[in-house]
C-alpha cells in the first residue's frame, strides 16, 4: 500500500511531473502578458491611424490626411517586431498566441487597406500588407483570415465615404467605389469559406455594396456624375 | 476577363460550393438588380469560376503558411508589373484571391480531415476505456490485456493518421479539430496505465509512444500539456465509476488505491487549472472533479461505516483486512 502514503516514489514521479507543468504554464502565462501589452499598445496606434483618417469624411486632401496617418506606420513596424520577437522564444506556437493579437490585427489592415486605397484605388495585398508591416512570412507572418476579415472591415467605410465625397460634389466618387467593391465582392466570393466570423463579415459586404450602389444611382439619375452641377437637396437621399 | 473564364476548367465543376459561399444571397437581394448598375451584371459571372482559382498547390502544403507565402510573392510581382488600366487590377485582385481560395481550401480541407481522425481515435478510446470498465475481479489480467492491445491498435491505426495529417503544420492552428481527440486517448491511456501498474503515466511517456508514429525528418507531433492535462481531468471521472464498480465487487483495496490517486491528481491540479489558457473549461472541469473525488470518498465511507455488515455478503475472506487498515490511511 505504498501508492497510499503522499511521499512515496509513485506520488513523487506524479507530483515532479505537475511541478513541470505549473513552471511551463507560468512561463507561457507570462509571454502571453507580454503579447498582450504589445497588443494594446497596437490597439492605441490604430485608434490614432484611424481617428487622423476619419477626417477624409470631412473633405480634407487625401495626401493630407494620408501623410498623417502614414507616420504612424513606422509605430505599428515597431510594435509588430517586438511582436515577433516575443513569439520567437516559442517556435511553432504562432497560433497558441495568435488570439491575442488577431483582433487588433484585423484593425491595422482594414486602416492599411483603407490608406492604400485611397492613395492608389487599388486593393492592398496580402504580402503588401506584410511588407508595410515589415513582416518576415516565415517567421512572424500575416494570417490569411486575419487579412480577409481586414479586408471587410475596410469595406464597412466605403458607403460612408462615397456619401460624404458625393456631399463635397465629387460626383465620380461612386463610380470609382463601386467599380471597386464589386470586384472585391466579386473576388470574395471565389472563397469557400467556413461557417465562421469571416464568412459573417463577407456576408455584410453585400450591404455596403448595396448602399454604394444607390448612392451611385442617385447621383447618376439626376445626371450629376456628367456634369459637376450642385444640387444639394438630392444628395440628402443619397445619404437617407 | 472572358479570356479568363474560359481558360479556367475548374469552373464549371464547382457550382454546389460557390453556392455555399454565400454569394448565392446577392442574387436573393432584389434591389440590388434594380439599380441596374453595370457591375452587378458581372457578379455571376466571376461567381462561375469556381472557388479553385486556375491551379492547385500541392494537396497539404506542409506549411501551409511557408509554402503560400513563398507563391504569394510570386502573384505580387506580377501584381506590380501589371499596368494599373482597370481591367488588369481585378484580374491582379482575382490573381490574388485565387491564392486565398488555395490557401482556404487546403486548409480547410485539412481541418475537416484531422477533425475525422480526432473523432476516430475518440470513439475508439471510448471503447478502450469500455473495455476497462469490463474487468472484474477474476478476469482482471485478461481484461486489461485486451484493453492495452486495444489502445496500441488506437495508437497505430488512428493516431497514427492524426500524426500523417498534422505533420510539419503549425499544431496550435489545428488544434481545436484535434484536441477532443487527443483528451479521450489521453484519457484513455492513463487509465490503462493505472490499471496496469497504479501509476500515472506521464505525459513525456505518451509523447515517446507517439514518435515512431512520424516521419523522423519532420517536428514530430507531441501532445501538448493543455491536452494531457484536460485529458486527466476527464480520467477522474472513468476513475470514479471504477472504484464505485470496484466497491460494489468488494475489491475496497483498489478503490481505496483508486481513490488516494484521483485526490492526488485533483490535488495537483488545483495548483495549475488557473494557470491553463482556457482557463473557464478548465475551472468547470474542476468542479466535476472534485464532486467524482467526493464520491469515491462517500463510497469508501459508506463501506467503511457499514463494512461490518457489508462484507459477509460477499463472502470473501480476505476482503475484510484492507478495511482494517483503513484508519491509517487517512
Amino acid at each position: 500500500m505504498a501508492f497510499l502514503n503522499p511521499s512515496s516514489p509513485t506520488s513523487e514521479k506524479l507530483e515532479k511531473q505537475f511541478v513541470e507543468f505549473r513552471h511551463h504554464l507560468e512561463e507561457s502565462g507570462n509571454l502571453r502578458e507580454r503579447i498582450q501589452a504589445v497588443a494594446t499598445e497596437i490597439d492605441s496606434v490604430t485608434r490614432i491611424i484611424y481617428a487622423s483618417l476619419l477626417l477624409v469624411h470631412q473633405s480634407l486632401s487625401v495626401s493630407e490626411v494620408i501623410e498623417k496617418a502614414k507616420a504612424q506606420i513606422e509605430v505599428l513596424k515597431e510594435h509588430y517586431s517586438r511582436l515577433s520577437e516575443i513569439v520567437r522564444e516559442c517556435p511553432g506556437q504562432y497560433y497558441r498566441y495568435h488570439g491575442d493579437w488577431k483582433s487588433e490585427t484585423q484593425t491595422v489592415v482594414s486602416l492599411l487597406a483603407f490608406m492604400h486605397w485611397l492613395e492608389t484605388g487599388t486593393l492592398v495585398l496580402h504580402s503588401e500588407v506584410e511588407e508595410k508591416l515589415g513582416l518576415i512570412p516565415t517567421e512572424f507572418g500575416l494570417d490569411v483570415d486575419d487579412y480577409l476579415v481586414g479586408i471587410c472591415f475596410m469595406s464597412n467605410e466605403l458607403p460612408r465615404y462615397v456619401v460624404n465625397q458625393v456631399t463635397a460634389g465629387d460626383y465620380d466618387c461612386p463610380r470609382k467605389v463601386l467599380k471597386f467593391l464589386t470586384d472585391l465582392h466579386a473576388a470574395f466570393r471565389m472563397l469557400n469559406l467556413r461557417n465562421d466570423f469571416l464568412r459573417k463579415k463577407f456576408d455584410g459586404m453585400k450591404y455596403d455594396l448595396r448602399k454604394v450602389e444607390e448612392v451611385f444611382y442617385d447621383v447618376k439619375i439626376r445626371g450629376l456624375a456628367a456634369n459637376g452641377d450642385s444640387v444639394g437637396e438630392k444628395q440628402a437621399q443619397g445619404q437617407s | 476577363m472572358k479570356d479568363m473564364m474560359g481558360s479556367n476548367p475548374r469552373g464549371p465543376l464547382k457550382p454546389p460550393m460557390m453556392g455555399d459561399n454565400g454569394g448565392g444571397g446577392l442574387s436573393k437581394l432584389p434591389m440590388m438588380g434594380d439599380n441596374g448598375c453595370g457591375g452587378l451584371s458581372r457578379l455571376p459571372m466571376m461567381g462561375d469560376n469556381g472557388g479553385g482559382g486556375p491551379w492547385k498547390p500541392p494537396m497539404i502544403g506542409d506549411n501551409g503558411d511557408g509554402v503560400i507565402g513563398a507563391t504569394w510573392e510570386g502573384a505580387m510581382k506580377k501584381a506590380r508589373t501589371m499596368s494599373t488600366e482597370t481591367e488588369t487590377e481585378s484580374s491582379s485582385m482575382k490573381d490574388a484571391f485565387s491564392k486565398y481560395a488555395d490557401y482556404l481550401n487546403n486548409i480547410n480541407d485539412k481541418r475537416e480531415r484531422v477533425v475525422k481522425a480526432s473523432r476516430d481515435i475518440t470513439m475508439n478510446s471510448k471503447k478502450v476505456i469500455f473495455q476497462v470498465h469490463r474487468m472484474s475481479k477474476q478476469n482482471k489480467e485478461e481484461v486489461l490485456d485486451k484493453a492495452v492491445k486495444d489502445l496500441a491498435a488506437v495508437n497505430d491505426q488512428y493516431l497514427s493518421r492524426l500524426v500523417k495529417e498534422l505533420q510539419g503544420t503549425d499544431f496550435w492552428k489545428l488544434r481545436r479539430a484535434y484536441s477532443p481527440g487527443v483528451q479521450e486517448y489521453v484519457e484513455a491511456a492513463t487509465l490503462c496505465n493505472f490499471c496496469k501498474t497504479g501509476t500515472l503515466l506521464t505525459l513525456d511517456e505518451i509523447n515517446a509512444t507517439l514518435l515512431p508514429l512520424s516521419d523522423p525528418s519532420v517536428e514530430p507531433l507531441q501532445i501538448n500539456i493543455l491536452d494531457y492535462i484536460l485529458g486527466l481531468a476527464d480520467l477522474t471521472g472513468e476513475l470514479m465509476r471504477l472504484a464505485i464498480g470496484r466497491i460494489s465487487e468488494g475489491e475496497l483495496d483498489f478503490a481505496q488505491k483508486i481513490c488516494s490517486f484521483v485526490r492526488e491528481i485533483y490535488r495537483n491540479l488545483t495548483l495549475i487549472a488557473p494557470e491553463m489558457d482556457d482557463s473557464s473549461d478548465m475551472k468547470q472541469k474542476m468542479e466535476v472533479m472534485l464532486q467524482s473525488v467526493m464520491k469515491i470518498e462517500s463510497a469508501c465511507f459508506s463501506v467503511h461505516v457499514r463494512g461490518s455488515e457489508y462484507i459477509p455478503l460477499l463472502g470473501s475472506a480476505d476482503t475484510s483486512y484492507p478495511l482494517l487498515g483503513m484508519p491509517d490511511l487517512e
